[in-house]
């Protein structure tokens, strides 16, 4: 593992132990919010904020602003924040998502008395527009790192020699996240595990929805990693970037714009078992379905399950 | 030189019907597209564009339905026509009833009438597409709504029907004698034609290139746009932003053109790539198709919006 230097620390406020009585408890929402028939009458703001516990948040992009509908998460630490994801729409006049992410760390740091330097650090789970488009809404924010869009600069950016297999850590000020490499989805590609919260983020590699594999093998290694990991360590929940499946696993058709009958956001260790098992005995190109999620395998992106309706 | 060029224009002349006595209109307004994201968008509801002073296209605003679909009114001396009725029923989300009650209130004063009575047809009763805004005429005074298709006479206008069966069972095309102008669904659009039945719709576009060898065709209207401005790509399906969108109207000439490739794919899991619009035959809406060699290929882009 390969620690990243701390900056000084600020004497005066009390710091927040992020390291006992683990895993920090947090509660999702019943429901997120999941577009609607009219995006023009859609009345959800932009972006739902949705506060984990007192030092997470997980954030949703409403359907009637962009259809990937993606995840990100906001997670603070007594010298920094890390936002994991920043969405699939860069104009800030449309999509305000550097305003929403400035009040949350404004309220956590007043809450907090934090440093006046308290830094901000946007990172993304791979290197796909839906996952960093409105990073360049933070250009001119004080304190704020950002990841390069290249795959160099993404390795880089967390120090890492040997990628995907490098583990290192990343510490917000007593919360450390640990990050590894994820590829299999694209080839750049990370995971997250929270130590605090105990969630391993898992970007669009393995979420409920349709899992887009561009390299099977590196997809399998990956998959195998994760579950080493989930043996080895505790993991509360497994968290990706979208939904796109129903309660009853009918896959929601690409770029569905009203997903009224969602599952939960989050999944178990159970799932990513069972998710490698199957992958195991896959051997071609193609559209499966686990019981859990769809793997979509070497399938050229865009295609889906979709059939002609009105065939006759 | 010039004796040369006689015979050879009358021999085009005879493929195609002279387009000489038909009433003028043209398409002079760039169409609302959608916008980076549906709920921020501010245009209207339902675009409405004159093509002449008794023609005039509507569109559903993409915002509001991805499926954007464009629908008709043909106004005659005696009677108004609608032509398909796009893919919301919600009469507050996309208020068809409303915008055409107000322009047949127009036409029925500019005639000293105080109302017109209202057909409506359907390019495709089935089809969900065009199928949505009908349920908000349910009830209206002095209105049919026609099935089986028949033939219009809207007073001094005839809208004659041509079955097309083809991306649809019950699929029908409308040609408008006065104007020439060829309404057909998404049987034949800028777009991407999902065939249901490859053998009818072989047979559906032989019966339509036949009309249009024997009918002026101005302009083939359908009922979508999906086709961007360069030649052979589309938006994907569901895309509700398409700045750089191809035009509405197609040559008659496109007939013949889908009629070509229709028969080449008869049979096949295939996609056809043409430069105005995509042939997809048993085979999902989503699947690509292998670009043809007649067509220059674009460069690879990410737009990111």
């Amino acid at each position: 593992m390969t620690a990243i230097v701390l900056f000084a620390l600020a004497a005066a406020t009390p710091r927040i132990d992020f390291a006992s009585n683990l895993p920090a408890k947090g509660t999702f929402p019943a429901k997120w919010i999941h577009g609607s028939p009219s995006l023009l009458d859609n009345t959800d703001p932009p972006i739902q904020v949705h506060w984990y516990n007192e030092h997470t948040v997980m954030l949703r992009e409403n359907k009637a602003y962009n259809y990937e509908g993606a995840f990100m998460y906001l997670y603070f630490g007594n010298d920094r924040a890390i936002l994991l994801d920043q969405g699939s729409t860069s104009s800030p006049t449309e999509w305000p998502l550097r305003q929403t992410v400035d009040k949350l760390v404004e309220t956590w740091t007043r809450k907090h008395k934090s440093r006046a330097d308290y830094e901000l650090v946007l990172a993304f789970s791979h290197l796909h527009g839906d996952h960093y488009a409105a990073s360049p809404q933070f250009l001119d924010r004080p304190y704020t790192r950002i990841m390069g869009l290249t795959h160099q600069q993404m390795v880089d950016f967390w120090g890492m020699k040997n990628y995907p297999s490098d583990r290192v850590e990343f510490d917000l000020g007593g919360r450390k996240i640990w990050v590894w490499g994820n590829p299999g989805h694209i080839d750049s590609e990370f995971a997250y595990y929270d130590t605090y919260t105990q969630i391993l983020f898992t970007g669009d590699m393995f979420y409920r929805g349709r899992c887009y594999v561009g390299n099977f093998t590196a997809w399998m290694a990956s998959m195998k990693r994760l579950v080493e990991f989930a043996e080895k360590y505790p993991v509360t929940h497994i968290v990706g970037c979208h939904i796109e499946i129903s309660k009853t696993g009918k896959d929601y058709p690409r770029a569905t714009t009203y997903q009224p009958d969602e599952p939960p956001l989050q999944m178990d260790v159970a799932m990513l078992k069972r998710t490698y098992e199957f992958g195991k005995a896959i051997t071609k190109p193609g559209i499966y379905f686990t019981g859990d999620v769809y793997i979509a395998n070497q399938t050229r992106g865009t295609m889906t399950i979709d059939k002609n309706p009105y065939a006759y | 030189m010039r004796t040369l060029l006689i015979p050879l224009a009358a021999l085009a002349a005879a493929a195609q019907p002279s387009l000489d006595g038909l009433a003028p209109g043209s398409i002079r307004y760039k169409w609302i597209h959608g916008s980076i994201c549906a709920a921020t968008n501010r245009d209207p509801r339902i675009q409405v564009v004159p093509y002449n002073d008794s023609t005039i296209v509507m569109r559903e605003n993409m915002a509001i339905h991805w499926e954007a679909p464009f629908t008709y009114l043909l106004v005659g001396k005696e009677r108004a026509l609608l032509i398909d009725t796009g893919a919301t029923p919600e009469a507050k989300y996309y208020p068809l009833r409303a915008t055409v009650d107000g322009l047949i209130r127009r036409f029925a004063s500019l005639a000293g009438k105080t109302d017109l009575p209202l057909t409506i047809v359907m390019t495709s009763p089935e089809d969900i597409a065009q199928n949505q805004g009908r349920r908000q005429f349910e009830g209206r005074p002095n209105t049919t709504i026609a099935q089986p298709p028949v033939a219009v006479d809207l007073g001094g206008r005839l809208v004659t029907a041509i079955p097309t069966r083809g991306t649809h069972k019950d699929g029908v095309s409308y040609y408008d004698a006065q104007t020439g102008l060829l309404f057909t669904g998404d049987f034949l659009f800028p777009g991407r034609v999902l065939i249901a039945n490859d053998g009818d719709y072989v047979a559906s576009l032989e019966r339509l290139k036949t009309f249009a060898e024997s009918n002026p065709v101005k302009w083939i209207l359908g009922g979508h746009i999906e086709m961007q401005a360069t030649p052979g790509l589309a938006y994907s399906t569901r895309t509700n932003f398409k700045p750089n969108e191809r035009v509405l109207q197609m040559e008659s000439e496109e007939i013949g053109e889908a009629l070509l490739h229709a028969r080449r794919i008869l049979g096949k899991e295939e996609v056809a790539i043409r430069a105005n619009f995509i042939l997809m035959n048993r085979v999902g809406p989503d699947t690509l198709g292998r670009w043809p060699a007649d067509l220059p290929r674009p460069s690879a882009t990410v737009i990111l919006r």
